[in-house]
């Protein structure tokens, strides 16, 4: 495979270029109600060639390997267009090289287990759920992503990395007279088929739940002081903080880029926030990205100061920090951009008792169900709630939609908890998706959320 | 692909392959300034054949070993999953004006030349960050089907989009702009744009309550995702719809009519058959408040005894690659019907109360229900029929049931938003809005 790679990589004529073959085989299996909508196994590949020259970086994308020679003219045409409408040259941060393959270990590898057992076990999950009364319908889909990547670079590079993720994932659906009610399922990981099995009372205990929320009442709209479940406390630090830290969003954002610098205290003393993708059996484990850095470690607030960003090696050059191995491309159809790894709050010291009885009264709000983020500004659903009262949780609550602003919230995070759960299924859509997308931490107290209602 | 065909006839009763090209031209600049350009060439091909009623499943980008496709067909076809339908024998599509030539030989040059003209323009008017999107886009697709239908299909795409984002809060006012081929960013979009974004400069405090709010194009996919999903015949199949008894009854405000009108070639992307190849043609969902239709696929057309609308695609919510998915029924050309009030004239009636010019979350929330809770952001304040600043850390939420109920009044210009959909701005009375 590197043969060919370096055949195309020697016809580019450019300062810096790198290529990246990907395969990718999926095996899909969903449900839509008692009905199986789709099942197979399929695959595909692709190509990914990024050039740098006279300043001017660009990339080309092609499938077909007939088009190498059109891709190789385009991207680097495309290169120098840059270099002469751009006043600053593009630069790359400095790496060394690395010539390595690396094959995860899983507990159980997928491709060993059959497709007639996967079925029957997912239709066993399905089953369950649909064995409840008041369940209208389910959608339960599973999928298996296997990217099989060949990264080559003009500076001596050649990685070759798996990337193998597990993914049940769906939405149960029950109703009473008029009403409807939804509720997510996730199960998986990044590291083999056991993360897919013994799901049997999981998904029990999610039907019951969304079948309970038929008798919840819909939460009254306001502001409320609330306690963020890990799932909820997870989708924040993703949404609302981890998106500014990558360093490719607010790069060309230049008030952004000042309140997001390092050094500027924008959190409470108890707030510590990392990415560590290094963290093995989680979902956003892996090695390398895919400009081929080996991705480290990253605190990015520290006692509630900055102290880091996301980086690629464009903008580490630019910002004048180090480079984080965070530039990962969603598969072969696309150029990589920064996304985040694994990001969390690191724990605190607080039992989930402690936190109930300093909340007094409020909300205890539970797993995420999608996020957004635009600015300072971010919005994120959650699936379902409890009023608090006199620190006691209370009765159930349905339609919650939290809202609120990056830098009021931050200061706003009064107790951390020291429990930690991190997300078993991701799906961040920045421009492109990122299924190994990883977000978690304790539970947490935030005062003064917007919380829309309906 | 003849060749496909002919190898799954010998094994399946019926079979179908779609093909796809594909190229994409990106050029964006940030805080006004060149950032990217990235080029795609892509192409890829997808196999669905149907024996004893079961549906098997297959696709490749290159299709070098075309036995391994039909086995990777084969073996999803002992899944099981449901296929009671056929394949349609389709001729006689009405010529559609689709594709224009030129933009084959047009160059990185005029795109990036183009971005930063607006770029100039929208900076030398405001204080706000500037980022600007070109992009072109030619598709070529054919299906062959083994009950003779042989159709291609060939589309250009031009289309910019571009916002002013306020200094720091990293949001701002966003505007669209599709055409066949390359042409300018309309002037009057940019101005547009300058306007809104320096009416509403100043951060205003509120008080929530319920309040008459504006949805505008980058607000209206809150709006547009619970219309498809309620008039989708899969929800009704699934008996999720809240509107499934409803059709010749009243649903939303007399003054609504939604229609889904693939044949309109004045806009990009019209099309003559959908992704199973049956011919498409305008269906009206909505009329004066009182719902006519569901739209429908092969797959769902059959398991309800009726006729397939058209509308059976290969996308998902978010779109997604064709080539890999089951088609399913989706709305692909949403077409909301124009009023006859100006922007200004909206302002008017409006008095007081939300332009929700972009929502954040549109995605969450009990989206089957037609449930909605989006933050809005940015959010324009509107009083005594003026736009006086922009409100922060403020939510929307409701039920398109109770909301499409209430409409003041709609105005005059449709605009292009994602997903292929076209609505105009509509102001809409008593909807709930919370506010710090």
């Amino acid at each position: 495979m590197f043969q060919k790679l370096r055949e195309i990589l020697s016809k580019i004529d450019a300062d810096y270029a790198d290529v990246r073959y990907e395969i990718k085989k999926e095996s899909v299996i969903s449900f839509s109600g008692k009905e199986l909508t789709q099942i197979g196994s399929n695959s595909t590949d692709g190509y990914v060639i990024r050039a740098l020259k006279d300043g001017g970086l660009a990339s080309v994308v092609f499938t077909k390997q007939s088009d190498a020679e059109k891709a190789v003219r385009s991207v680097v045409e495309n290169a120098q267009l840059i270099s002469k409408n751009i006043d600053k040259p593009v630069k790359l941060a400095q790496v060394e090289k690395a010539k390595d393959t690396f094959i995860p270990t899983l507990k159980e590898d997928p491709r060993k287990v059959s497709m007639e057992e996967k079925l029957e076990l997912i239709r066993k999950y399905n089953d369950i759920v649909l064995g409840f009364d008041k369940i209208a319908t389910t959608a339960i889909g599973y999928e298996e992503v296997m990217r099989e990547k060949y990264f080559l670079s003009s500076e001596g590079s050649e990685i070759r990395e798996d990337l193998i993720t597990t993914r049940l994932r769906g939405e149960l659906i029950s109703t009473e007279g008029n009403l409807r009610q939804n509720i997510r399922v996730a199960a998986g990981g990044s590291n083999g088929f056991s993360t897919i099995r013994d799901q049997e009372s999981y998904f029990e205990k999610r039907a019951k739940t969304v079948i309970d929320l038929l008798k919840a009442k819909p939460v009254k709209g306001g502001t409320y002081n609330c306690i963020l479940n890990p799932s909820m406390a997870g989708v924040f630090t993703h949404e609302a903080f981890g998106h500014f830290s990558e360093a490719d969003l607010i790069e060309n954002l230049p008030a952004m880029r000042e309140k997001m610098k390092i050094g500027n205290k924008l959190g409470n003393d108890i707030l510590n926030i990392a990415d560590n993708a290094t963290l093995p059996d989680q979902l956003g484990f892996y090695k390398y990205d895919d400009e081929g850095i080996k991705v480290r470690h990253t605190q990015l607030m520290k006692n509630g100061v900055l102290t880091g960003h996301l980086h690629s090696r464009r903008t580490a050059a630019e910002f004048g920090e180090p480079i984080s191995g965070h530039t990962v491309a969603e598969d072969y159809r696309y150029a990589p951009i920064i996304r985040m790894g694994t990001i969390f709050i690191e724990r605190g010291k607080h039992t989930f008792d402690d936190l109930v009885k300093m909340l007094g009264d409020g909300l205890y709000v539970l797993d995420a169900k999608g996020g957004e983020t635009s600015g300072e500004n971010f919005s994120f659903g959650a699936q379902y709630a409890y009023h608090v009262k006199n620190g006691k949780v209370g009765e159930m609550v349905r339609d919650i939609n939290v809202s609120g602003n990056l830098y009021q919230t931050l200061k706003n995070i009064n107790a951390i908890g020291n429990d930690f759960t991190l997300s078993k299924v991701g799906g961040c859509g920045k421009w492109q998706a990122n299924i190994r997308s990883c977000y978690g931490g304790p539970h947490i107290l935030v005062n003064n959320l917007v919380i829309g209602g309906v | 692909m003849e060749k496909l065909l002919e190898m799954a006839k010998k094994v399946c009763d019926k079979s179908e392959v779609y093909s796809v090209e594909y190229t994409n031209n990106h050029v964006s600049f940030e805080n006004a300034k060149l950032q990217n350009i990235d080029n795609k060439f892509q192409s890829g091909l997808s196999l669905r054949i149907i024996k004893d009623g079961k549906l098997g499943f297959a696709y490749t980008r290159n299709l070098i070993n075309r036995e391994e496709l039909v086995q990777n067909a084969l073996e999803s076809l002992k899944g099981g999953v449901e296929a009671e339908y056929d394949f349609p024998l389709t001729n006689d599509l009405p010529k559609l004006n689709t594709y224009d030539s030129s933009m084959e030989k047009l160059s990185g040059r005029d795109m990036v030349n183009e971005c930063a003209r607006v770029c100039d323009h929208l900076k030398s008017n405001t204080d706000g960050e500037i980022e600007m999107n070109s992009l072109a886009v030619t598709d070529k697709l054919r299906i062959i089907n083994t009950e003779g239908t042989d159709i291609t299909g060939q589309s250009t795409t031009y289309a910019m989009f571009g916002a002013i984002t306020y200094p720091g809060v990293g949001t701002g006012i966003l505007r669209f702009f599709q055409d066949k081929k390359f042409d300018k960013f309309p002037d009057d979009t940019a101005n547009d744009m300058i306007q809104l974004y320096q009416a509403s400069s100043k951060v205003v405090e509120i008080k929530g309550g319920k309040m008459k709010v504006m949805f505008m194009p980058n607000s209206w996919i809150t709006l547009t995702w619970r219309i498809s999903s309620g008039t989708s015949s899969k929800s009704v199949y699934e008996k999720i719809s809240p509107v499934a008894d409803k059709v010749g009854k009243k649903i939303f405000d007399e003054k609504l009519t939604i229609c889904d009108d693939p044949l309109d070639d004045k806009f990009p992307g019209a099309r003559a058959f959908d992704d199973e190849g049956v011919k498409c043609r305008p269906l009206t969902l909505v009329e004066n408040g009182v719902l006519k239709s569901f739209y429908y696929d092969l797959d769902y057309a059959k398991k309800m005894k009726a006729k397939s609308t058209g509308h059976g695609y290969r996308t998902s919510m978010w779109g997604g690659d064709s080539i890999t998915m089951k088609p399913i029924p989706a709305l692909s050309h949403l077409r909301v019907k124009t009023g006859n009030k100006s922007f200004s004239d909206l302002l008017k009636s409006m008095d007081k109360g939300i332009i929700i010019e972009g929502a954040l979350g549109p995605h969450s929330g009990n989206i089957p229900n037609g449930d909605y809770s989006v933050g809005i952001s940015p959010g324009l304040y509107v009083e005594n029929g003026e736009i006086v600043g922009r409100v922060k850390d403020v939510m929307a939420a409701g039920n398109i049931y109770e909301t499409l109920k209430n409409v003041v009044d709609i105005g005059d210009t449709l605009y292009p938003t994602w997903f292929g959909a076209w609505v105009p701005a509509i102001v809409f009375d008593n909807v709930s809005v919370a506010a710090k």
